[in-house]
């Protein structure tokens, strides 16, 4: 029994603790580039802190569904964190068929977002929901293609066989499939967690906002745990990613979880290069960019059918 | 495994011979639940309308259709079959047009009457081909027969043109969005949960029949399945009106049965029994579970139509205050048809998923091809059926209400138009939840949705049972366990997320406290003047999505345009209409129109010139006949 819950604390715990960090890496990053010094690297900490410790304001027009968003959305975080593989750590929870869990679980986060947002019947949250649910639909495409691509490489349908152990090996081969998906899949992380070239999560303007808008209505606790699950949300995504990227296996837990901590940093680093550089894209052409993922992942099944 | 009963009938080539197997169980559990559901919730919907019209004909026709239902089911003999069939067709005939002084009702019954005739011409057919192969009438001498390949193929694209109606296939689903708005919402419930489940049934007996059928069948069932899957709920996100929208969300869920039934025709065509098992019994699953969800959404939607009088989504809003119980009732019927998991909707869909995942790694190229289609159909239908059922729920139940519905004023909107009562009354009743005659049912079908998502392993046994049936394979060959452990495994995840749920609930109450949070209103931009009609409508939000499918969707849009420096008043509408309906059957059947009225001026007007016809055809026959 001790053997099975230890695991699962120290996976869980680490994406607990973890997780606003590297949006704290991230925000360096940015102001680095703006030549500023910017705010403490534990800032996010800081945040989440103030607002546990805040009460809520509910609108009037709210319902039971309003409340209960947070709530659902952290829970579906907090499972999904025992099912993500970090590099060779293998997830505490795996069977055939966990990815169908996983994303039918993302799934489900999303429609309590969603309804929380028209919830409160402003038709600005509105937007932000049918922005939501649109993206979402292109950018759940993508991911089930590179699936498919990763299952066909690897003969599983389990997350930790799929990007586990079998893909170093693909990497000795360059397979160029490898390419594409790790291609594809980053730009799905960007638009599943609404950073830069599809959502500005630093704008103060609500119309052209997707997540930012669609909390806004939400305050205190409720808050906190929805930022807080964002950013469990972003370390499920780039753990996966990293997992598929780490070319080396060292088989020294502490060298390899630090070869994957020092990945998970790098990738933050990424994204925060990627946020500097580009502006967002115009609404219209966000598709487009998911689209592109989309096709990138399809050509990866294409090369991993033709190798086959 | 299978039960014949006899008994004697004195009908040509008839026999009253029943059948109990694998297959008519999944579908009688669906039958009989669903029929039971519907009728008291029937009970408590029909009755403003006691006294005022003849509710003993609906009830008698109501039960006509569930004796019509069993016997088809059972049925193991062709003209028993299709004795029970044209029963089936003409009492729902008789339930659809229940308000029938109204011509968009009398309109939808004849689309439904005509569509369903047309149909069963094709199964005569082939029912005629398949009982002259195996010189015998009665189904299980049939799948004992053997069919040459290029018969069996015939008689299964005829299956398909004529059970497809029935069922909803994609070019040939027109009548049910007529059928489904029009008809009394319980009539709609058992329209959608049952009869068209009919179709598939027939399809199921045919594939069970054909032993061996061409590899091309598979393909082709897995294609249907995409098409009407995508397509259907494309269009339900480019309605306005719910019950039309749910309606078109049955051709999503029946393309996802056909998906699961193609999948498992092409492992028994490729002789990959786990990938069969795991797809027929995915697609029966999938049948009890849409009859269990779809009834739900559709007796809700009765609910808010009976409160509102209006279906119309973006006249509705903040029903979640006054239908506090049928809100929630809706939503469980809601995650169970986006396929999400701790319902039922999942178990189905995992089990579909899990099989194609299967294909992939058993199947050719073409068929690792074909699987990996239906994957991301499933997963592009699950997105969008997500988006559609959250512009649902969000538009009608939360919010404010967009219009003043309540009163009179609006009564004439829906089929309780002529029971508009004193306004007052009105507005008091409007403030009260349905009653329990409605609630009731609702919450025996949302609690068999949580069941079987919490507690699958009650159903999953007797759907692979069926599916084993349908494979021609026992199905103590198969692994089953592959996949019965992982979802022991995702009952167990969803059971530690309930249990992560109420711990961060006692977090969330640790920390805010006992005293009461304050309320405002919902921050508007610093906008004060905000009216309930700036909430973002059913057609916003959608707009985004079926603006990128306009060509598919056929959108229409009129006005909006903004003229002038000082802008007046302007009006914007916008509609998705049928591409099937006005791009095939509208032209086709003008043509056909104008083609006979062609060969009717050619007609001559003698008594006497026929009569030489008929002499001269006598003749013929005749001479080739001596020949």
């Amino acid at each position: 029994m001790l053997s099975m819950t230890f695991p699962v604390l120290i996976h869980g715990a680490m994406v607990c603790l973890l997780s606003p960090f590297f949006l704290g890496v991230i925000a360096k990053v940015k102001a680095f580039f703006s030549g500023k010094v910017g705010p403490s690297i534990l800032q996010p900490y800081f945040d989440l802190a103030k607002l546990f410790r805040k009460k809520c304001v509910y609108s009037g027009t709210a319902t039971w569904i309003f409340r209960a968003a947070p709530v659902v959305i952290l829970a579906v975080m907090l499972v999904l964190s025992l099912m993500v593989p970090f590099g060779r750590f293998k997830a505490p929870v795996q069977f055939s068929g966990d990815i169908l869990l996983a994303v039918s679980l993302l799934a489900l986060s999303r429609f309590f977002m969603i309804l929380a947002a028209l919830d409160t019947g402003s038709s600005f949250e509105g937007m932000g929901a049918s922005r939501e649910a649109f993206f979402s639909c292109l950018s759940e495409l993508a991911l089930f293609m590179n699936f498919i691509t990763l299952a066909l490489l690897t003969k599983s349908i389990s997350l930790s066989q799929m990007i586990g152990a079998d893909i170093p090996m693909s990497w000795e081969g360059l397979e160029p499939a490898v390419f594409l998906v790790v291609a594809s899949f980053f730009i799905v992380l960007l638009a599943e967690n609404c950073r830069i070239p599809v959502d500005d999560p630093e704008t103060h303007l609500e119309l052209t906002m997707i997540h930012e808008v669609m909390i806004l209505d939400h305050s205190g606790v409720d808050l906190a745990y929805m930022l807080y699950a964002a950013a469990m949300k972003l370390f499920i995504f780039s753990g996966i990613l990293v997992s598929i990227i780490i070319p080396v296996r060292t088989g020294d837990p502490v060298m390899d979880m630090a070869i994957f901590l020092g990945g998970m940093t790098g990738l933050s680093v990424l994204v925060g290069i990627v946020e500097s550089s580009m502006a967002r894209l115009r609404l219209n052409r966000v598709r487009l960019l998911l689209l592109v993922s989309f096709a990138l992942a399809f050509f990866g099944l294409i090369v991993t059918l033709w190798r086959a | 495994m299978e039960k014949i009963l006899l008994g004697s009938w004195a009908v040509p080539f008839g026999e009253f011979s029943f059948k109990l197997d694998p297959l008519s169980l999944v579908f009688l559990i669906a039958i009989t639940t669903l029929i039971l559901c519907a009728g008291v919730y029937g009970f408590g919907y029909m009755r403003p309308y006691r006294g005022k019209k003849p509710l003993g004909m609906h009830a008698f026709f109501y039960l006509i259709l569930a004796l019509a239902l069993v016997l088809i089911v059972t049925a193991n003999n062709v003209i028993l079959f299709l004795g029970a069939w044209e029963v089936m067709t003409l009492s729902t005939f008789f339930l659809i047009i229940f308000n029938d002084e109204k011509s968009p009702v009398r309109k939808a019954g004849f689309i439904y009457l005509i569509a369903s005739h047309c149909a069963t011409f094709f199964l005569f057919l082939m029912f005629f081909l398949m009982a002259h192969a195996a010189g015998s009438m009665d189904f299980d001498v049939m799948a004992r027969s053997d069919f040459s390949p290029a018969l069996a193929g015939t008689i299964f694209l005829l299956s398909l043109i004529g059970f497809g109606v029935k069922a909803g296939f994609l070019p040939t689903h027109i009548w049910l969005p007529y059928a489904h708005p029009e008809a009394p919402s319980h009539i709609s419930a058992v329209l959608s949960g049952i009869v068209i489940k009919m179709g598939i049934y027939g399809i199921c007996r045919v594939l069970w029949i054909m032993r061996v059928l061409p590899n091309w069948c598979g393909y082709v069932l897995l294609m249907i399945g995409v098409l009407s899957g995508i397509m259907g709920v494309l269009y339900a996100l480019g309605q306005h009106e719910l019950k039309k929208l749910l309606a078109y969300h049955s051709i999503e869920n029946i393309g996802i049965i056909a998906l699961g039934l193609g999948a498992g025709l092409l492992g028994r065509s490729h002789q990959v029994p786990f990938l069969a098992v795991l797809g027929f019994g995915g697609g029966l699953l999938h049948v009890l579970n849409h009859a269990l969800f779809k009834g739900l959404l559709f007796l809700g939607a009765g609910s808010v139509i009976q409160k509102t009088h209006s279906g119309e989504m973006d006249h509705l809003g903040g029903l979640a205050k006054t239908l506090p119980v049928t809100s929630v009732l809706f939503m469980v019927g809601a995650l169970s048809i986006c396929g999400l998991p701790l319902f039922n909707g999942f178990i189905g869909e995992f089990i579909i998923y899990f099989g194609l995942f299967q294909g992939l790694l058993g199947l050719p190229l073409h068929g690792v091809i074909f699987c990996s289609l239906g994957i991301l159909s499933l997963a592009l239908m699950g997105a969008l059926a997500l988006a559609c059922f959250s512009k649902v729920y969000g538009t009608i139940f939360l919010g404010k209400p967009r219009t003043g519905l309540k009163g009179s004023s609006h009564a004439s909107l829906k089929e309780a138009g002529d029971l508009s009562g004193k306004s007052t009354a009105q507005e008091s009743a409007c403030r009260e939840e349905t009653s329990k005659w409605m609630l009731i049912p609702m919450m025996v079908l949302a609690g068999l949705c949580v069941w079987i998502g919490l507690v699958p392993r009650t159903v999953t046994g007797f759907t692979f049972f069926g599916g084993a049936y349908l494979a021609h394979v026992d199905l103590s060959t198969i692994p089953l366990e592959q996949v019965l452990m992982p979802l022991t495994m995702v009952i167990r995840m969803a059971f530690l997320f309930l249990a992560l749920i109420l711990g961060l609930i006692m977090i969330r109450r640790l920390l805010l406290g006992k005293a009461p949070m304050p309320i405002r209103e919902t921050w508007s931009c610093g906008f004060a003047q905000v009216s309930s009609r700036f909430q973002y409508t059913s057609a916003s939000f959608a707009r985004l999505i079926v603006e990128l499918m306009k060509n598919a969707l056929l959108l229409r849009r009129h006005g909006g345009q903004v003229a002038g420096v000082f802008p007046g008043k302007t009006q914007l509408s916008s509609s998705v209409h049928d591409a099937s309906e006005e791009m095939i059957f509208g032209p086709g059947l003008a043509f056909l129109n104008d083609f006979s009225k062609k060969l009717g001026h050619s007609r001559i007007r003698y008594t006497q010139i026929y009569l030489m016809y008929i002499l001269l055809f006598l003749i013929f026959l005749l001479v080739w006949k001596l020949k």
